[in-house]
């Protein structure tokens, strides 16, 4: 077999069986990989009813058929599972060189179920599989963890995924990382495998992928690699990081300043790329087979923080436990911020998001220092920021509310609507750092309809809108029209949203990084499927690689629709539809401007075969889609989404 | 060859989003069938300029023209 390993690993962890799977051809071919292994595993074995912290969830790694190969950036990885923070459907993608490892180990995909009596490491060594005690890693930072791992099994050279404190403590944003600093963030799966008393997951791989065509590939991967060099995006993201964007985001008024009250700030360049390159950068890394090599590392060098290192920020790492709290007259304690989320191991965004919203909570008197247990939640207060994220980490004192994410939080405390108001929040989960005011209207409209809640840049990352100008023609080949290149505009976003929706989850199903496919687009999808057909030796074409795309995001959406979840939760936060941006710096360029979702949404359901009352996925398009047996699960729920007693619940989560 | 009245022209050309709409009025003057409307949704413009070419209901010079000028030239094309 090409391509592909060709086996699925389970493992249960309340029995110790160890199970390897064949996955058919049938099978690859219509799921592809990674992503699309793991929604169709979740969809089939996490009922909607059941807690995702219950020992029967299950959590899913996938890689696909390109990983560990010399494609551009094949390195990445999916984590799936049922959102213990959203209830609903849940997955994160990282980079690092895990994902290159499993597969080299023999595997397309790992399925842990269960809960182990105590807390253990699984240790896959090519085809030999244990579950190793891991008492004595409990309460240990992923860096800490890392080191011990590699030290008990004697190799340095092995990769590693690993939760920290905060999955331990079942924290419903925490997430995972590999290689120590790669982290899939949302959605909090980290706290699901901390349910299963599992720490991490080490790996040595010591096989290969082989190749049907090696001189076709090398072809293509050469080819794409020199178009690497030239590439405005590639050269930005290399000098600079994703950092990058802030200076960008605060002339177009998408810097989310004190959770989105404003879109800039005269101060957002003592947290730029630039200013990070010049103060505290140490070095670049990147990820397996990376062309572009966005990753920081960060050294501080002055100041309280002094000495504290760490791989990262990213933008939206930075950003949420930055300016969204009111941070920015000292970077260093951002970067700080940034350190400590990774190491006790929380979703950054998701940790910006529920302390923003407690500022602002406290700002408008909704909460005291009585629920807060005397914490001052002022915006900008940098001390309590310090306090309060190891308190959510460990559960402590008004750490163990936020601790529940956001919206959940706000019905602790009987906050009501005024409470939601400003959470800022989709499906439950917290919108990334970027204000759809000025970052684009098509962003905007995916943070609706995104299949894991209120999700970020990494869902349908329609970067036409955002790099699309840097691409002479692009947007003509694909949409016709140049016009959609400004991001405050309606016009021709809703048919981007959808084209790119399809081709991100196809992307992630390939496992193969999204920026060298959306944010630089030097690699599209005729390449990929040329690179795909020459590891695959198979004969895949634009349009089977795009329904691909189609038929997860359908698969994903109806694991929503099965929790009753459609049309009335398609919306994004109020702040962004209703208050219009405020100007924030001179030079700002949409002052006044305000979201309007509404206008693009009616024309988004026409192009996904959306029913126009549920927003469930039509039966004419899942059956398209070979997804019958979806169409049938959603048949009896389309009238009871509809009754009045369902009207009368609104939910924030499931 | 013209499949459609200027003013339809001008009323495509005016649109926000005319993908999906153009494909569909495609489909019914039995300029495409369903297969090739999906695989246009499923590709995007190219595919549609590609596919009137292959069909001879626009030019060289005008699937040129439209792949560099975008659907405006394309419908206006389409009206001639």
């Amino acid at each position: 077999m090409y391509g592909w390993a060709g086996q699925r690993l389970r493992v249960d962890l309340s029995t110790g069986t160890i199970t390897k799977e064949p996955l058919t051809y049938e099978y690859r071919r219509k799921w592809m990989g990674g992503r699309g292994f793991n929604s169709d595993v979740i969809y089939n074995e996490v009922p909607a009813n059941l807690d995702p912290f219950d020992p029967k969830a299950r959590v899913c790694f996938g890689v696909g058929p390109v990983s560990g190969t010399a494609a551009p950036s094949t390195g990445r990885v999916t984590v799936t599972c049922k959102s213990p923070l959203t209830g609903g459907f849940g997955d994160s993608n990282m980079g690092g060189h895990w994902g290159a490892e499993l597969k080299y180990a023999g595997y397309d995909q790992i399925v842990v179920q269960g809960r182990a009596k105590h807390p253990v490491y699984i240790w896959i060594d090519d085809d030999k599989v244990e579950i190793r005690d891991a008492r004595h890693l409990w309460g240990k930072f992923p860096r800490e963890a890392d080191q011990m791992i590699k030290e008990e099994l004697g190799d340095e050279d092995i990769h590693i995924v690993l939760i920290g404190p905060a999955g331990e403590n079942m924290v419903r944003f925490a997430c995972t990382f590999n290689d120590v600093w790669r982290a899939a963030g949302r959605t909090g799966h980290g706290g699901v495998i901390g349910s299963k008393n599992l720490k991490g997951i080490a790996v040595r791989g010591s096989g290969t992928v082989k190749i049907a065509n090696p001189k076709a590939m090398m072809d293509v991967c050469n080819r794409l690699r020199q178009a690497f060099k030239p590439d405005p995006m590639k050269i930005g993201l290399y000098e600079f990081g994703s950092l990058c964007l802030i200076n960008v985001a605060n002339r177009d008024g998408w810097f989310p300043w004190r959770n989105f009250q404003g879109g800039a700030h005269p101060l957002a360049n003592n947290m730029s790329g630039e200013t990070h390159a010049k103060t505290v950068l140490k070095h670049r890394e990147g990820c397996f087979a990376c062309p572009i090599c966005c990753g920081r590392f960060t050294h501080i060098k002055e100041g309280k923080w002094a000495g504290e290192e760490f791989g990262g920020p990213e933008y939206e790492h930075a950003v949420p436990t930055g300016p969204r709290v009111g941070i920015l007259e000292d970077a260093n304690d951002i970067w700080h911020n940034a350190r400590l989320t990774n190491d006790y191991g929380m979703d950054g965004i998701e940790t910006g998001g529920v302390i923003s919203a407690a500022m602002e909570w406290y700002e408008k008197g909704l909460i005291t220092t009585k629920e807060t247990g005397g914490l001052e939640l002022e915006w900008g207060n940098a001390e309590v920021v310090d306090k309060l994220i190891p308190m959510i980490a460990t559960r402590k004192g008004f750490g163990a509310i936020l601790a529940e994410g956001a919206d959940r939080a706000s019905d602790k405390l009987g906050l009501g609507d005024k409470g939601h108001y400003y959470t800022l929040t989709t499906r439950g989960m917290t919108l990334p750092g970027d204000d759809p005011r000025g970052l684009g209207f098509g962003y905007g409209l995916s943070f609706a309809m995104g299949t894991r809640g209120g999700c970020d840049h990494l869902r349908s990352l329609c970067c036409l809108e955002l790099s699309g100008a840097l691409y002479p023609g692009l947007n003509t080949r694909i949409l016709g029209d140049e016009r959609p290149n400004k991001p405050v505009t309606t016009v021709g976003k809703p048919y981007m949203v959808y084209y790119e929706e399809n081709q991100k989850a196809t992307t992630d199903c390939l496992q193969v990084c999204c920026f060298t496919t959306h944010w630089c687009y030097t690699v599209l999808t005729p390449d990929q499927v040329e690179y795909l057909n020459a590891v695959t030796g198979l004969d895949f074409t634009e349009e089977e690689f795009q329904e691909i795309g189609e038929r997860v995001y359908n698969l994903e959406r109806a694991y929503w629709a099965r929790q009753m979840s459609g049309a009335r939760e398609d919306v994004v936060p109020e702040r962004f539809t209703t208050e219009p941006m405020p100007q924030g710096v001179d030079y700002q360029t949409n002052v006044g401007v305000v979201f309007p979702l509404s206008e693009m949404l009616k024309k988004y359901y026409k192009y996904r075969e959306y029913e126009p009352g549920t927003g469930f996925p039509g039966e004419r398009k899942l059956k398209q889609l070979g997804l019958d047996y979806v169409a049938k699960d959603l048949a009896p729920l389309r009238s009871k989404y509809l009754s009045e007693s369902e009207k009368k619940k609104k939910k924030y989560y499931y | 060859m013209a499949i459609m009245t200027k003013a339809q022209a001008k009323n495509f050309a005016e649109m926000d989003d005319f993908m999906l709409e153009l494909c569909d009025f495609l489909k019914s003057k039995s300029v495409i069938d369903a297969t090739t409307h999906r695989s246009i949704l499923l590709k995007g413009f190219s595919r549609m300029v590609e596919c009137l070419q292959e069909k001879k209901v626009i030019s060289a010079r005008e699937a040129k023209e439209a792949m560099d000028k975008g659907f405006t030239s394309l419908v206006y094309s389409l009206a001639k």
